[in-house]
């Protein structure tokens, strides 16, 4: 598929340096219609979509905030701890606003796995279908996301 | 045969040529199209300077040693480095609006990490950040204080010192390595008594992936030599009489150390309550100095809390969140101020739950870094 122009744009703010010092694409040299294609697929593949994902991530940021600060017990699989990280960022989207940045950790005490994320991911993800570039640090991909929050795949259900 | 060559040598020399011509464009629009010449930056009415144009007002003002505080370097991603300009800054960029209030835009309030040095600029500048200087200190100790908090001395060199007022915090430049292609600040409350001006404490809490925490955590080793600026910040104890509720988890307790040490130097005995919450005892740190500063301070109290008890080691203290805690320990309300140092959605939880219990908003004093 063609990029579009707005699609353009926004990957030029998710340039190194623009928004973020590290940007969000990461060694990923493909244009940005292609990373999102390619999560979107993966994401179907997972027998999910955006805002399944998106809405488990605030489901764990929620139960989080309740630590006041401090790691907290969710359920019995999961440590959540959610720290306020000085900040806001723009949406490379173009969105108007700032999104702010309370960094996300769960760690699943089943797996051992542990994922961190932010408002700025669960924006991304809901809104745009994106999960950042490969190679990008603060990368979370579809699957990372399911197997660590345990998402359910409307396949299992 | 042969002309296929000559024709493949001159399609090379085509591509050679515009690629010549294009970096030679390049180059003077370079030289030419940003520089914006010398221009002359007014401060307060009263001082001058000619300065280089074209770089931003924040980078302008720290090449003639005025530091404003900016928790993001200048990425316009903390909305810190907010400053009065009188004169010369035009339309606001689209990058500041999100920033600043309808009222702080009346009164020429910019963003002065985005707005570029283009004309000759007027700016009031409040009085107390002119006492702000960069220095280059030592690091003197790294101690670990928990599983994931360091504390470190650093010591000033020379004649240089710093005088502060407990509950500043400074910004720490981390230098270029494997995480930071170029040089970014980030800001720390001091954790130290403002009586030596020679030394301060910080406590940096590991945060995955964070610039500074895992250069601090990972790299850092005592004997090195660090770029920092400051004093900033107002979050300082009020000169009253009123009783003092402190709220804070983990590396939150830097701001409040430093005003209880200096309390105790000072020997300003006002009945006082640090409510301090960690996750588990191996998070607890500091707290015999802390059960120390009640016997220096005859009216204060230290309540360590821990919010998941492990079952197979003795706690007397207490257990559960602080704004459970709270009720038990915050007697007369209408008599108290309240210092909160934590993330913001840790002090909107805080303020909320005080307020809740009588504390007046404007009682309620707070160092948000979030």
């Amino acid at each position: 598929m063609k990029q579009s122009p707005q699609l353009s744009k926004a990957e030029d703010a998710m340039k190194p340096g623009v928004i973020t010092k590290e940007g969000f694409l990461g060694s990923d040299h493909r244009h940005l219609v292609d990373v999102l294609i390619e999560d979107d697929a993966e994401v179907a593949r997972l027998g999910l979509t955006h805002e399944i994902i998106a809405e488990k991530m605030k489901l764990f940021k929620e139960e989080g905030l309740k630590g006041e600060g401090l790691t907290i017990d969710v359920g019995e699989n999961f440590e959540v701890n959610v720290e306020s990280v000085r900040g806001k960022l723009a949406c490379p989207f173009g969105e108007p606003g700032l999104i702010s940045k309370n960094n996300v950790g769960v760690i699943n005490k089943k797996t051992k796995k542990k994922i961190y994320f932010t408002d700025f991911h669960i924006h991304m993800i809901e809104k745009h279908g994106f999960y950042q570039g490969i190679g990008s640090p603060y990368r979370v991909s579809p699957k990372e996301l399911m197997e660590t929050l345990e998402i359910e795949s409307i396949y299992q259900k | 045969m042969d002309f296929q060559w000559i024709e493949l040598v001159q399609s090379v020399a085509v591509v050679c040529g515009i690629a010549t011509v294009l970096a030679i464009f390049m180059v003077i629009a370079d030289a030419t199209i940003g520089n914006y010449g010398k221009k002359k930056l007014i401060i307060n009415n009263d001082k001058e300077f000619e300065v280089e144009a074209g770089h931003s007002v924040l980078t302008t003002l720290k090449e003639q040693g005025i530091f404003i505080p900016s928790a993001c370097g200048g990425r316009g991603s903390c909305g810190l480095c907010k400053l009065q300009v009188d004169e010369g800054g035009g339309d606001y960029l689209p990058t500041e609006l999100p920033w600043i209030t309808e009222e702080e835009q009346k009164e020429n309030i910019r963003l002065c990490c985005q707005l570029k040095m283009k004309n000759d600029l007027k700016v009031t500048i409040p009085e107390e950040l002119f006492n702000i200087r960069e220095y280059e200190v030592k690091v003197d100790k790294v101690i670990d204080l928990t599983h994931d908090i360091k504390g470190i001395t650093f010591a000033f060199q020379g004649d240089d010192e710093m005088d502060f007022k407990a509950g500043q915090f400074v910004q720490l430049e981390v230098p270029e390595y494997d995480l930071c292609e170029e040089t970014i600040y980030r800001a720390y409350s001091i954790a130290s008594a403002p009586s030596d001006n020679k030394r301060f404490d910080l406590q940096i809490k590991y945060v995955s992936n964070g610039i500074c925490t895992t250069y601090v955590h990972k790299h850092m080793e005592e004997g090195e030599t660090i770029t920092m600026n400051g004093p900033y910040g107002d979050f300082y104890l009020s000169d009253t009489d009123s009783e003092l509720i402190f709220m804070a988890v983990g590396s939150g307790m830097a701001p409040i150390i430093s005003i209880l040490l200096d309390m105790a130097e000072k020997g300003i005995d006002r009945k006082a309550t640090f409510l301090f919450g960690v996750r588990t005892m191996k998070d607890l740190f500091i707290v015999d100095e802390l059960k120390e500063l009640e016997k220096k301070l005859p009216n204060f109290k230290f309540v360590p809390t821990i919010s998941r008890p492990d079952e197979t080691k003795q706690w007397d203290g207490e257990t559960g969140r602080l704004t459970e805690i709270l009720p038990k320990y915050l007697k007369n309300p209408e008599k108290t101020e309240a210092y909160l140092c934590a993330g913001e959605n840790v002090i909107n939880s805080y303020k909320a739950k005080l307020m809740e219990l009588g504390i007046p908003e404007d009682k309620i004093y707070f160092d948000s870094f979030g």
